[in-house]
């Protein structure tokens, strides 16, 4: 017994040696990269100082075109939204572009009715992404208090790389491969964060148009504002178009509202939530006529 | 519980710790400690499923202790009889009642009469058909007088609940497996050594292998008429290695948990992709299940002695019977008759047993694999598809090579490193068990520096976000 358990506690050892080993290498790879939104705004973007960024989810990321602003407005933007994301992770997102020492004079804060309302906070699907810079508090004490469960895989990752990134094995450790022989590569967007779908005819349902109320519970977006406040950053909220829907914001002075939930014509939408590259340029366009008119 | 679940991760470590240490040379303490440690495996799932293992074993242990104090034959078949309509009547019931009310329906539905019975909301519970004929082997044994029946409740339920192959096999018998409850056990490093390897091994054909082929096979069978030719051939192979790496990687773990605590469980498979033809596949695949069949209906029914008619009639029970076993569906007996039209051939022209004789493989060999493989591939289509006409349609659309791109596998980046991975996984399952099979070896043998490259690929490549339930708990 003496035998086998030396031996198991030996080979034990050296798994987990070897592993996290490799999961430490593959994540310090990563971190060096371009691939993801944040490995991009700290290693591919060299400016400090923005008039404005946008941060939010895939509609984030995909309604408002940073260079056709900036075209029209001669501006300097960035985005840094990313897909599959909440109000939690865009805060997140922010904290982490600020302790970089970049600031921006505006946030464009594209939201989602339903998260802006969503008094519960959890991990979003593509958090995993903040994994290369577990050791930062900041990520740390995000991931800690999100995750839940028995065995926070991404928590403890601080500890032992090897559970974020057999865990997360596809998004990670394999990409972390490529990004090795790619530094520069970025995962679906452009060299100012952008993304667009393409230019498809969409399948929606044509119908009614239905009306949304919504509200500000979301702490996440609570925590926004108090640090736009604090940092002197001008909060600008932005609704993207939703099909069939008109979303309703309670009035408010503290923050200003750009609402284009229902701007868009049929087919300049990509599917429900998200616009198509015609419909991209529309939204940008639009915008900017309004934030000429709010400046 | 899960074998792959971080609960078990903790609950054997702490059961292992016990039994070797705190109830070391304590038989019986051993036994009272893997009953209650069963209990809290089985009931993690749902508390309320304990109460039918318990009347399970409770019926079958008294019953075996008044045929042991009776040679009267009319009373010994009363008392089987009881064993077997408890039995079987809570299988019947827990799997198949809705199955026959709906079937009951349907078939008069398809004459225009329309019936109305309503189908209750039954929870089947995990594993009733493992333990079940696991208790049913004891009971027959008993009766046949091939065993004594046991005094100790505490022996025959830990027998019953034996955590390690309670929810999906092997199905041991009880001449095998109840003895060992009998006598002390002493710790053997060996022996210890190769349960963990046989761990691990059975982890990597589950989380590696099936986990990852899982993702396009659940994709595919859902919306068959979305995919090419080419995908849905993929997708029956990657099923035909999805169902084989859970079942069998769970079938390995069994065993090599068993080892741990010092038991020795039955091989139930043997490389069965390697076969050369139909019979080889059933002497490889779910051997627990298929010397069962042939023990207690097959050789009872008269085996393969008789005219051909009669023959014919045993293969084909036995095959259909196979199927149902499976599941309450159309599919798994059509399943069963497929395997049985693949196989009757081979009993008509005696050439079932020809693979026996074989000592070595050469190139038609190896020939004969492939075509077998694509057999018993076609087969599983009956198997996963929710319906015949679904089965059907898969087959018709894939035979049809309209198309044969492989889009589905790169459309995505995630897609085509899953992809990767699925084709990697079956590669490396495929090649090392292809060494065995020349080998001539009958369980897996792995090195130390094989296991600890396994661990590290099922680190790496295993499935873990997208794990899956092992396909056979629903049986």
């Amino acid at each position: 017994m003496k035998k086998f358990l030396t031996k198991i506690a030996i080979y034990t050892f050296f798994i987990l040696l070897i592993g996290n080993g490799i999961a430490y290498l593959s994540l310090y790879v990563l971190g060096k990269s371009q691939l993801y939104k944040n490995q991009f705004v700290k290693n591919g973007v060299k400016e400090t100082h923005f008039d404005y960024v946008v941060l939010g989810s895939s509609t984030g990321l995909t309604t408002l075109d940073t260079k056709l602003i900036d075209k029209t407005l001669n501006t300097s933007g960035l985005n840094i939204s990313m897909d599959d994301t909440s109000l939690s992770s865009h805060y997140l997102m922010l904290q982490y572009f600020l302790s970089l020492g970049k600031s921006p004079d505006q946030l464009i804060l594209c939201v989602t009715p339903g998260d802006l309302q969503n008094p519960v906070n959890e991990l979003n699907n593509n958090d995993y992404r903040f994994l290369t810079e577990v050791q930062d508090t900041l990520v740390y004490n995000y991931y800690n208090r999100m995750e839940q469960g028995g065995l926070k895989v991404l928590t403890y990752s601080k500890f032992m790389p090897i559970l974020g990134v057999s865990y997360y094995n596809n998004e990670l450790f394999y990409p972390s491969m490529y990004a090795f022989l790619k530094p520069t590569k970025r995962n679906r967007f452009d060299d100012k964060g952008n993304y667009t779908y393409p230019q498809i005819e969409n399948q929606i349902e044509k119908g009614i148009v239905s009306n949304i109320e919504t509200s500000y519970l979301n702490p996440s977006f609570l925590k926004i504002k108090k640090l736009c406040y604090q940092k002197g950053i001008d909060l600008i909220v932005y609704q993207s178009p939703i099909h069939r829907t008109n979303v309703v914001f309670p009035n408010t002075d503290e923050f200003k509202i750009i609402n284009h939930s229902r701007i868009l014509p049929e087919d300049l939408f990509f599917d429900n939530i998200h616009v198509n590259s015609k419909g991209r340029t529309f939204c940008t366009l639009a915008f900017c006529k309004e934030i000429k008119w709010i400046k | 519980m899960l074998f792959n679940s971080i609960e078990f991760l903790l609950f054997l470590p702490t059961v292992f710790f016990l039994y070797w240490f705190v109830f070391k040379n304590q038989l019986l303490a051993q036994n009272v400690l893997l009953l209650v440690a069963s209990y809290i495996f089985y009931g993690w799932w749902d508390w309320r499923f304990l109460s039918l293992i318990i009347a399970s074993t409770f019926l079958d242990y008294f019953i075996a202790i008044q045929l042991g104090k009776t040679d009267i034959s009319k009373k010994r078949k009363f008392l089987l009889g009881i064993s077997l309509v408890g039995n079987l009547g809570m299988l019947g019931f827990f799997k198949y009642y809705n199955f026959f009310v709906a079937s009951w329906i349907e078939a008069w539905s398809s004459v225009g009469i329309t019936m109305e019975a309503s189908t209750l909301n039954i929870i089947l519970p995990v594993g009733i058909s493992f333990y079940t004929f696991q208790t049913l082997s004891y009971t027959i044994d008993v009766y046949r007088k091939e065993m004594k029946p046991t005094k100790s409740f505490i022996d025959f339920a830990a027998f019953v609940t034996f955590f390690p192959q309670l929810v999906a096999g092997p199905i041991e018998r009880a001449s095998h497996l109840l003895p060992q409850f009998y006598k002390s056990r002493t710790f053997e490093y060996q022996n210890a050594v190769d349960g963990v390897k046989l761990i691990i091994w059975g982890m990597f054909k589950k989380v590696v292998v099936a986990d990852n082929c899982a993702f396009f096979v659940n994709k595919i069978f859902e919306n068959p008429e979305g995919y090419s030719s080419g995908e849905l051939f993929v997708g029956m192979v990657f099923f035909a290695f999805q169902i084989y790496g859970d079942f069998s990687g769970y079938s390995d773990m069994a065993i090599g948990l068993s080892k741990l605590f010092g038991f020795d469980l039955m091989v139930n498979f043997k490389f069965p992709y390697f076969s050369r033809d139909i019979a080889e596949f059933w002497r490889r695949w779910h051997i627990s299940l298929s010397t069962w069949f042939r023990d207690y209906i097959y050789i009872p029914l008269g085996g393969s002695k008789g005219s051909q008619g009669f023959q014919i009639r045993n293969v084909m029970i036995i095959f259909l019977v196979s199927g149902f076993w499976h599941g309450a569906n159309w599919t798994y007996v059509v399943w069963g008759l497929f395997h049985a039209l693949m196989f009757l051939p081979l009993l008509l022209f005696n050439v079932n047993r020809s693979h026996l004789i074989t000592k070595s493989y050469g190139w038609l060999d190896f020939a004969k694999i492939g075509v077998t493989f694509l057999v018993i591939c076609i087969g599983w289509v009956f198997f996963r598809a929710d319906s015949i006409a679904d089965a059907f349609q898969y087959l018709a659309h894939m035979l049809e090579l309209k198309n044969l791109g492989l889009t589905i596998f790169y459309k995505t980046n995630a897609n085509l490193m899953i992809f990767g991975l699925s084709v990697l996984a079956v590669g490396i399952l495929s090649m090392q068990e292809l060494v065995w099979v020349i080998k001539k070896r009958e369980l897996p043998k792995i090195s130390a520096f094989g296991a600890l490259l396994l661990v590290l690929l099922i680190f790496f490549m295993g499935s873990f976000k997208n794990q899956m339930d092992f396909i056979y708990f629903q049986f």
